[in-house]
């Protein structure tokens, strides 16, 4: 290691430990970034009767499967951050590892979905809705993919035993992504 | 760009006795993670891009006054490169020298200083931060040219004119123009985060919450605010670029948009953003004001909550940009009220500035006097704006020089005079000397006397229905007559002194850089902490043993009790 | 790892979250059933505020549970949970602020044309889509190619430039040096060599591709071959002579 962590990150004025606090923060401008895009969703399609039509050609089930792969992954990630907190770092790395499994499937899943919907014409400018849909669950699929990359490193660290407290961090991380879609499923597939 | 030719003026200075430092340069100045370097980075970077900022600024003012000649070192302005200018000088000025000069630049330097940290909670991300910004410059100036030219939609850049390059004739360059924002966003994001919990969380032990310099509250709330006004835009941007790129319908009525959209989220984010790089522009006066008038903050706490009250009001007046834009007129009114509302915690801050004056033993050194004329010219700009601001009369001032006039005597108090009152005032501590007081005067007379006559005039110009973004007046007969044209010659001529005088400024810096007085630990006699410890603060800012430990406030001047005039935070009893 | 020692020793205040975190997964799971089941039930009993609580209601629960024990802001400072709360609040008030304009086409003294005629142009389109879906078993590709309507695409796109009569007084085209092509002038078409293939042409691959303007953008990404030749019939019919 090049540089030698400073003084200040092992202060705690405020008893949460900064690592913490900075992935708080990091959520509240995530949250104003998710909020501000499906605010403005939410305004059309109240403003636009007409996107129930476009609406209704989403594929409900594979939403579904989805939300129950993501809330399993979410599932896994805290069961790490319990290992991580008992000092079990090579266990919290295999959970880690499943709920990385967890958010490959997911995308494998979007993308079988996107591509069907794509060939059957529905396209990112087929209409306003397929915009945002594709917006919006596009926006969260970057959220899937840089959380994972991000949870492969800290499995290998976890795996020999380093850095166990970041076990958590990216846990917090991973379930607000997983929040995130717990919202986008109902507006984007249940609402027809 | 800019930071190399930072890079190697430092090399320069205090290169020779750091070639035996186990670091060689590059990864000293160019990748280090040490909050100060990283603080001179953004600095220089946007002082180089103010003057890209100021020289258009010069073109495009040379166009106005004298339609149609040939601007010394650019040549003829052509239409869509007039729009080009003054889009890339609104963007650059707010986006590319407030923002990174008075938040970044002064918050890395200040905030572990001031609270008596070694570095930033997370240096490596503030590393990445000044990296993501460094980019977006560089993307932003080579927006400028691309085929077609630069970005020519205005920097508030509305659709549907903005949205496809069918419209704007500008494809790459309005795409590279969003990009470059969509970083810089990205960037302020990444810094303001370190901000936040590097103050949260990293102060020295005594310090409470109110013992903490106000300049770094400030700077803290506007991160904040900064943090939680953008997300909407920055969603908004990415549908924007959807909407260029790959020809979606976000925003274009002929493709099943909505124009008002964009206008509502890039207030909801642009208001704020005035707040943002105004709180540390009032932080870094008050704490210049405590030291030279020697006497303590009247109402440390009232200017705290008020900043805290400014911040949440400004989330609630986005509206009055865009009382004829459409908007529905019974929600012209309530943003009436709150606009209205605004300026009494603006008012408040100006009053305890001047109570913090009255009575204090005045010393009127050059950061001093640009803290005095902050107070003075701000006041300008917050009373105009309360014409502005009422839906009736800004249907008749809305884009025209009167609204051009205002703003700028808003932004100028904060980006350039905040600015330089920062820069005068910690120069000794940046850089170990202390900056020609002479000069420093000659630079602020020839700034701010030129400052009121180019935009008085504008003033004048607004009221007689001059209108904003116009390429070249002699089109329209009711205003092309010669007593307006004297007036822009006036601002025009101007500005050109003023940017002369800014030559002092950078003869200053380098002489004072070169040869000036050395400067000592603390050459003001203030109290805060990064008085503390050497000039420049080695890297660490204070030995390991020796951090400081706090136990007062920080504006502790002329203290009955004692010999000294001054106290400083962190000695014993 | 001195820190993490220390990590683990600033745990000491959250010690009671251990809650059984499969207990909470099994929650989700079943709350996770009814928002899917909800909205069928909702549908077969045609009460749509079935739907919208099973979906929403539960979403917030459901993001409850997530955030409040596996993400244990429960047990978290109260500076960090008043921050995420007022986060959410602004989107509230940014919502509330916006709604006037985006969710309404129309108030008391005004009213915003353009939304409402794309509300009326999608519901009409709507209408002849699902009429053509009954026919087709819903076969996808089919349905967009029979839901065309050359009419609403040069409405949706040509117009804007070569207005809606194609006089060539589209909004956006009044700005544009050389001007749009006006259709009805006779003159335009006295060119022997402007018959419906060089129309097509020209849709597909821009004004360039025959030595015109580049103003005139290429649309061939936006439409099948029988879709042009649509599109291009449509331009034809402007002709005064048709």
């Amino acid at each position: 290691m090049a540089h030698a962590r400073p003084i200040a990150t092992t202060r705690s004025a405020t008893g949460i430990p900064t690592p913490r606090l900075a992935v708080w923060w990091i959520l509240a401008s995530e949250v104003v970034i998710f909020g501000g895009l499906l605010g403005v969703y939410i305004m059309h399609r109240i403003g636009h009767p007409e996107w129930a039509e476009a609406a209704s050609h989403t594929q409900t089930w594979i939403g579904a499967i989805n939300t129950f792969v993501l809330l399993t992954s979410s599932f896994t990630c805290v069961l790490a951050h319990q290992a991580a907190e008992k000092g079990n770092g090579k266990e919290a790395a295999k959970l880690l590892g499943f709920t990385i499994l967890g958010a490959l499937m997911f995308l494998m899943i979007k993308s079988y979905e996107w591509t069907t919907e794509i060939i059957a014409g529905y396209t990112i400018t087929a209409n306003t809705f397929w915009s945002f849909y594709y917006t919006a669950a596009g926006l969260h699929a970057l959220h899937v993919i840089a959380g994972a990359i991000i949870m492969g490193f800290i499995a290998v660290d976890a795996f020999r035993g380093r850095e166990l407290h970041r076990v958590e961090i990216i846990g917090i991380y991973w379930h607000f992504v997983d929040v995130v879609w717990i919202f986008l499923f109902p507006l984007l597939y249940i609402a027809k | 760009m800019a930071d190399t030719v930072a890079d190697v003026h430092q090399h320069e200075t205090h290169g020779h006795d750091d070639h035996h430092h186990d670091q060689g340069w590059v990864s000293k100045y160019l990748f280090s993670t040490d909050h100060k370097i990283i603080g001179m980075q953004y600095m220089f970077t946007g002082m180089f891009m103010a003057v890209i900022g100021g020289y258009m600024a010069y073109v495009f003012r040379m166009q106005l006054a004298f339609p149609g000649i040939s601007v010394p070192g650019f040549g003829q302005v052509s239409p869509g490169e007039y729009n080009a200018l003054i889009t890339n000088h609104g963007s650059i000025m707010i986006f590319w020298v407030a923002m990174p000069v008075l938040i970044a630049a002064f918050g890395n330097f200040l905030i572990p200083l001031m609270i008596g940290a070694d570095d930033m909670v997370f240096p490596r991300i503030n590393r990445l931060s000044f990296q993501v910004f460094f980019l977006s410059s560089v993307v932003l100036l080579g927006s400028l040219f691309v085929e077609g030219g630069g970005f020519g939609g205005a920097w508030t850049s509305y659709p549907p004119l903005s949205a496809s390059g069918d419209y704007n004739q500008t494809h790459l360059g309005a795409s590279l123009w969003l990009i470059a924002v969509a970083l810089e966003f990205v960037a302020f994001l990444l810094g303001g985060i370190n901000f936040i919990t590097t103050l949260m969380n990293s102060r020295a032990p005594g310090m409470k919450a109110y013992d903490i310099p106000l300049v770094c509250w400030m700077i803290v709330i506007a991160s904040i605010l900064f943090m939680l006004s953008v997300g909407p835009l920055l969603a908004g941007a990415v549908m924007l670029l959807f909407d260029q790129t790959l020809n979606t319908g976000f925003y274009d009525p002929a493709r099943g948009g909505d124009p008002i959209l964009w206008q509502h989220l890039f207030w909801f984010f642009g208001h704020p953003e005035v707040y943002v790089v105004l709180l540390p522009a009032i932080g870094i006066t008050v704490d210049v004001m405590a030291t030279f008038a020697r006497k303590k903050i009247f109402g440390y706490k009232m200017v705290l909550y008020t900043a805290v009250a400014t911040g949440v009001l400004s989330f609630f007046v986005w509206a009055h940009h865009q009382f004829i834009a459409g908007i529905d007129p019974r929600m012209a009114n309530v943003f009436t009220i709150t606009t209205l509302l605004i300026s009494v915690p603006i008012a408040e801050m100006l009053f305890v500035m001047i109570a913090t004056l009255y009575g204090g033993s005045i010393r009127l050194t050059t950061p001093m006097l640009w803290a005095l004329s902050f107070m003075a010219e701000f006041l300008i700009g917050g009373v105009t704006g309360i014409f502005l601001g009422a839906s009736g009369a800004d249907i008749y001032f809305h884009d025209t020089y009167f609204v051009l006039a205002h703003f700028h005597y808003t932004f100028f108090p904060i980006a350039i005079i905040g600015t330089f009152c920062a820069f005068t005032y910690w120069f000794p501590k940046m850089f170990g000397r202390m900056m020609n007081d002479t000069l420093g005067k000659i630079h602020f007379w020839g700034t701010i006397i030129p400052f009121n006559f180019i935009f008085i005039p504008l003033f004048v110009l607004g009221m007689g229905g001059q209108h904003r973004r116009i390429y070249n007046f002699q089109h329209f007969p009711e205003i092309a007559g010669p007593e307006y044209f004297q007036l822009r010659q006036l601002a025009t001529i101007a500005l050109l002194v003023m940017l002369a005088f800014q030559l002092v400024f950078f003869y200053n810096v380098i002489v004072s850089w070169m040869r000036g007085e050395k400067a000592g630990k603390n050459p003001w006699k203030a109290n805060t902490l990064e008085w503390t410890t050497e000039s420049p603060p080695p890297h660490g800012n204070w030995p390991v043993d020796e951090l400081p430990t706090v136990y007062r406030g920080p504006y502790e001047y002329g203290h009955p009790d004692r010999e000294e005039d001054y106290w400083p935070q962190n000695l014993p009893g | 790892m001195s820190e993490n020692n220390e990590h683990n020793g600033e745990h000491g205040h959250d010690d009671g979250h251990h809650v059984n975190y499969f207990k909470i997964y099994l929650l989700l799971l079943v709350l996770f059933i009814i928002s899917v089941v909800g909205p069928e039930v909702g549908e077969f009993t045609g009460l749509r505020w079935i739907t919208l609580i099973t979906a929403f209601g539960i979403a917030v629960v459901k993001a409850r549970l997530v955030v409040n024990n596996f993400m244990h802001l429960a047990w978290e400072k109260r500076i960090m949970k008043w921050m995420l709360a007022s986060s959410v609040l602004l989107m509230f008030l940014m919502v509330a602020g916006i709604s006037p304009d985006v969710m309404n086409h129309e108030g008391n003294n005004w009213e915003n044309v353009a939304a409402k005629a794309e509300v009326e142009r999608g519901l009409a389109y709507a209408a002849g889509y699902s009429s053509d879906e009954a026919e087709d078993e819903g076969e996808a590709e089919v349905v967009v190619a029979a839901g065309f309507s050359a009419a609403t695409s040069y409405g949706q796109i040509c117009a804007t430039c070569h207005g809606a009569a194609g006089a060539g007084d589209g909004i956006a085209g009044a700005a544009l040096d050389p001007p749009p092509a006006n259709f009805t002038d006779p003159a335009f078409w006295a060119d022997p060599a402007r018959d419906r293939d060089r129309v097509i042409t020209v849709i597909r691959d821009g004004a360039v591709a025959v030595g015109g303007s580049a103003l005139m953008a290429p649309w061939g990404a936006l439409y099948t071959e029988e879709q042009l030749e649509q599109v291009a019939d449509y331009v034809m019919s402007f002709r005064p002579d048709a």
